[in-house]
């Protein structure tokens, strides 16, 4: 018999014993997860049943092996790959332009309060009006290209990165500057060592929102007016009366979404190490 | 100096103090329209001297004679009014869904259990990819767009009841549990005054994206009496004016249900925090 | 939770829709005028709607009240209603998007042909460099997905060697189309009669049509009902028929022609487009109801085609959708047996019909 490692009021030590410890501990993790499980699956096969019974007309549900042969044939024949890679590039650089120019933006305004002044009235009535809006004056001023995609999706960007990192300049605790002030920091300085770090967990929101509405967008735009990528997938698959295409987009539009997610969330956690609050 | 004298030269500078006092008050006010008194300045300038292309850029005579045609003979109160009927249909609709559902899973941990994964995978879809599925569950009419309204509602509703609830501090609970408090006392004296801030912030976030998405069921499902529908005319038509026109509506309703909302908010919050 | 929110939505739309004793009767159009205007044109279901013939049909029951649907989306937009339960009859549905609405199990009977051989036209901004199908490879072409537009386009690239893969389409309806072409976003638009205004207005130019190619290649349309509503209302189904074949004996009749004209420039589009669309061409031609070996036989090689092309997933049988006795009723009620001439599947005629005998007014 191994030596206890440890004393409990149990009486029982040793490799066998922690073992018979541990199974509560690990079926207790499984019967939580097989909770969060249940209600997915319990739909999955709902609609499976549902199908095969034909208690769901096909044009209202097709059943998920329709949906897993639409993406089956998708990915064969490349458009389903090629759709999601231009929608990608398309929210990259939609996103990278709009990112860049709400940063130096926000820094502007919540930098100076005379800027601020000048500038905020008409960003925020700007503002006020859904991205979507936008969208038929852009297509009467650039067409139906990718220019105009870049810009709805860049502006879609721009509103909650220029306004969150305004707010993180602005919330700079005067202490902090007051203290760079008094050890003579130069003006760039300042900015860099005091200002940004302070900024930074505002800035995160601020493109975290912002990559959130250009992906929104995106999908938004491609079903208005495209001829290639996941918003053009569906809308294709709803002219011609397609459910499972429809509904295979949506899937890759969800997965790509939680990748997202999954991916800010990493990043904010990792951020928030390195920020001293 | 003399007195009369000192006197004399302290009113004197309170006199200029008060002046410029008032001249920055002035100012301070003015400031805000600089900007875009400016802007509209240099607008109007460009369409009339031909230096813009009139049929990019309207003056802005233009797009006022246009805005009194359309309301007098166009009828476009009425596609506001149309626009507004869906969207708030919609916003009531999927608001209220949002929130009883939000209370469930907020005061339920089973229920949250079982469904917070569903509701995970169901945020990751990007709200317009739901426009194809819902035209062909319910249509392209008026059921189709406001269902699509209802459920653009619905998820800031949820979410942020939710963690309303969700979020009341350890402490709260221990102590109800402690002072022996039921359910529905819980709820009530407890748990809801707590969340509704939150809840607040989430029915004002719903009232935004219901709007946003008004427009965009106008312009993606049938043509309707509505502000997507002049929104369509006027761009196959090549009528910026009409446009212009239509953009600045957008952008007046989105502040008065700013503006509305905040009111709303600040009223009610600061009665029930009395 | 998506099903708990649907059944929510269900239930709210059920109780929002009215418990009245009024039978409505609700016809669906796949398109609009222009600027979206509430009316057709093109085939005789304008005729029936302008003249309110359906309506008179049911004068003497006021609980019965007839309801017209425009369809900015066209055909697809319309099966989307139709699956949605929202429409009794779609009058002038064409035949792919009927073909694909029956691929995915949607109940209809087909009661009458609406409209074949109607045209289809390519069109380019006036200095374009594309002169023919050939040159369009390549480029970006507008054309309203879905619709029979589609399998039209699909044949003529097929005659010419060229797939869809060959070239980037953009869907959009009639009037995007139109301005996009218009300012340039697009470089061709495959469309219909709407383009001959703006061609003699020098706006655009069309290079290629199906009126001068083989007569196989013109898109067809037709009339249908949905199968719930035959079954439980079979007399308000004929009644209906009854009311088009009026329609269609006076939009066929050649002494109407500028009467029809006149009744289709209700859609905004002016009578000069019309006479342009059918030159040298009689109206009998494109406006018949009646269902012979030629509309059979066109609407499987349809069928069979838009499976090739990808169109629709599966063989889709064509035989058992048509339901001509609606049809042959009002022909032997309104005596227009012989009104209209049977072609075989080549198109050559069988039997003729004594509307070749009308003439126009001014001729």
């Amino acid at each position: 018999m191994s030596r206890p490692n440890f004393v409990d009021n149990s009486g029982l030590s040793g490799r066998a014993d922690r073992a018979a410890r541990a199974l509560p501990r690990a079926a207790a993790r499984l019967a939580s997860a097989a909770q969060g499980l249940a209600a997915p699956l319990v739909l999955l096969a709902g609609w499976d049943i549902g199908a095969r019974l034909g208690w769901l007309p096909e044009q209202i549900l097709p059943p998920p092996t329709e949906v897993l042969g639409a993406l089956r044939e998708t990915l064969q024949d490349g458009s389903l790959l090629s759709s999601t890679l231009t929608s990608l590039r398309r929210v990259a650089q939609g996103f990278f332009a709009g990112a860049v120019a709400g940063l130096a933006f926000g820094f502007a305004i919540g930098a100076s309060p005379g800027t601020r002044a000048l500038l905020t009235p008409l960003f925020l009535s700007l503002s006020h009006v859904p991205t979507l809006g936008w969208i038929p004056i852009l297509i009467l001023f650039v067409g139906i290209d990718e220019s105009l995609k870049i810009l709805v999706i860049g502006w879609a960007a721009f509103v909650p990165v220029a306004l969150n990192a305004a707010q993180g300049v602005r919330d700079v605790p005067r202490a902090y500057l007051e203290l760079g002030r008094v050890l003579s920091f130069s003006r760039w300085s300042r900015f860099q060592s005091i200002v940004l770090p302070s900024a930074v967990p505002s800035i995160f929101t601020g493109l975290r929102e912002g990559l959130a509405n250009s992906w929104q967008t995106l999908v938004a735009v491609e079903l208005i007016a495209s001829f290639e990528g996941l918003g053009y997938l569906m809308a294709y698959g709803r002219q011609l009366f397609q459910l499972e295409l429809v509904l295979a987009a949506m899937i890759v539009i969800a997965v790509i979404g939680l990748t997202i997610h999954v991916l800010l969330g990493l990043i904010e956690s990792h951020l928030q190490r390195w920020n001293p609050r | 100096m003399t007195a009369s004298a000192l006197s004399i030269t302290t009113r004197a500078a309170e006199g200029s103090a008060i002046a410029s006092n008032a001249l920055r008050r002035w100012e301070s006010r003015l400031r805000p329209l600089l900007v875009p008194a400016a802007l509209l300045t240099l607008w109007e300038v460009c369409a009339r001297s031909g230096l813009a292309d009139p049929r990019f850029l309207p003056t802005l005579e233009a797009v006022a004679k246009r805005g009194m045609r359309e309301f007098a003979q166009g009828g476009l109160a009425a596609d506001i009014a149309a626009s507004l009927e869906r969207d708030l249909l919609g916003f009531a609709a999927g608001g209220f869904v949002g929130v009883c559902l939000g209370l469930s899973l907020g005061f339920s941990r089973p229920l949250e259990r079982a469904l917070s994964p569903l509701l995970l995978a169901h945020r990751q879809i990007a709200l317009f990819a739901w426009v194809p599925l819902i035209s062909m569950w319910f249509g392209g009419g008026e059921g189709g767009k406001v269902a699509f309204i209802a459920l653009a509602a619905f998820q800031p509703a949820l979410i942020n009841t939710w963690q309303g609830i969700a979020g009341i501090p350890a402490a709260y609970r221990e102590l109800a549990r402690a002072l022996a408090f039921n359910g529905w006392d819980f709820a009530v004296v407890v748990a809801l005054p707590g969340a509704l801030p939150r809840i607040f912030a989430g029915v004002h976030a719903a009232l935004i994206y219901s709007w946003t998405s008004t427009i965009g069921a106008e312009l993606l499902l049938d043509i309707a009496p509505g502000v997507g529908g002049r929104m369509n005319e006027g761009q196959h038509l090549f009528r910026i004016d009409l446009l212009f026109l239509c953009v600045i509506i957008l952008g007046v309703v989105g502040v008065a249900f700013n503006l509305v909302a905040g009111v709303l908010e600040r009223r009610w919050l600061s009665r029930s925090q009395a | 939770m998506k099903m708990l929110h649907l059944a929510v939505l269900a239930a709210g739309l059920a109780m929002a829709s009215p418990a009245s004793a009024e039978t409505l009767i609700r016809i669906g159009y796949p398109g609009t005028g222009l600027d979206d205007r509430p009316f057709a044109y093109g085939d005789y279901i304008a005729v029936a709607h302008v003249q309110k013939l359906v309506e008179a049909e049911f004068a003497d029951q006021p609980d019965i009240k007839v309801t017209w649907t425009f369809f900015r989306g066209a055909g697809p937009a319309l099966n989307e209603s139709l699956a949605a339960g929202q429409l009794d009859f779609a009058a002038g549905l064409g035949d792919l998007p009927s073909i694909v609405g029956r691929s995915r199990g949607l109940d209809t009977k087909f009661l009458a042909s609406a409209g074949e051989h109607d045209a289809l036209y390519l069109a380019v901004p006036p200095n374009s460099s594309i002169a023919t199908i050939d040159d369009l490879k390549g480029h970006k072409v507008a054309q309203f997905r879905g619709t029979n537009l589609q399998i039209a386009t699909d044949r003529v690239l097929e005659a010419h060697r060229l797939t869809e893969k060959d070239i980037r389409f953009v869907s959009l309806d009639s009037n995007a189309a139109t301005a996009a072409l218009v300012s340039g976003a697009v470089e061709a638009s495959f469309g219909g009669a709407e383009y001959l205004d703006l061609a003699k207005r020098g706006v655009i130019k069309i290079i290629y049509s199906t009126k001068n190619d083989d007569p196989t290649l013109g898109r067809n349309a037709g009339l249908f009902v949905t199968g719930e509503f035959e079954k439980a209302h079979p007399d308000y189904t004929a009644k209906v028929v009854h009311a088009f074949i009026k329609a269609a004996r006076f939009a066929s009749d050649e002494a109407n022609r500028s009467a029809v004209f006149e009744i289709w420039a209700k859609s905004g589009l002016p009578v000069e487009s019309f006479a342009a669309d059918f030159a040298a061409e009689r109206l009998a031609h494109r406006i018949t109801p009646v269902i012979d070996a030629f509309i059979v036989n066109r609407y499987k090689d349809q069928a069979q085609r838009a499976k090739a092309y990808g169109l629709v997933k599966k063989d889709v049988d064509i035989d058992s959708w048509f339901e001509p006795k609606y049809l042959q009723q009002a022909l032997a009620d309104l005596k227009l047996e012989h009104f209209w001439p049977t072609y075989d599947v080549n198109g050559k005629v069988v039997t003729s019909g004594d509307v070749e005998q009308t003439k126009a007014a001014s001729n």
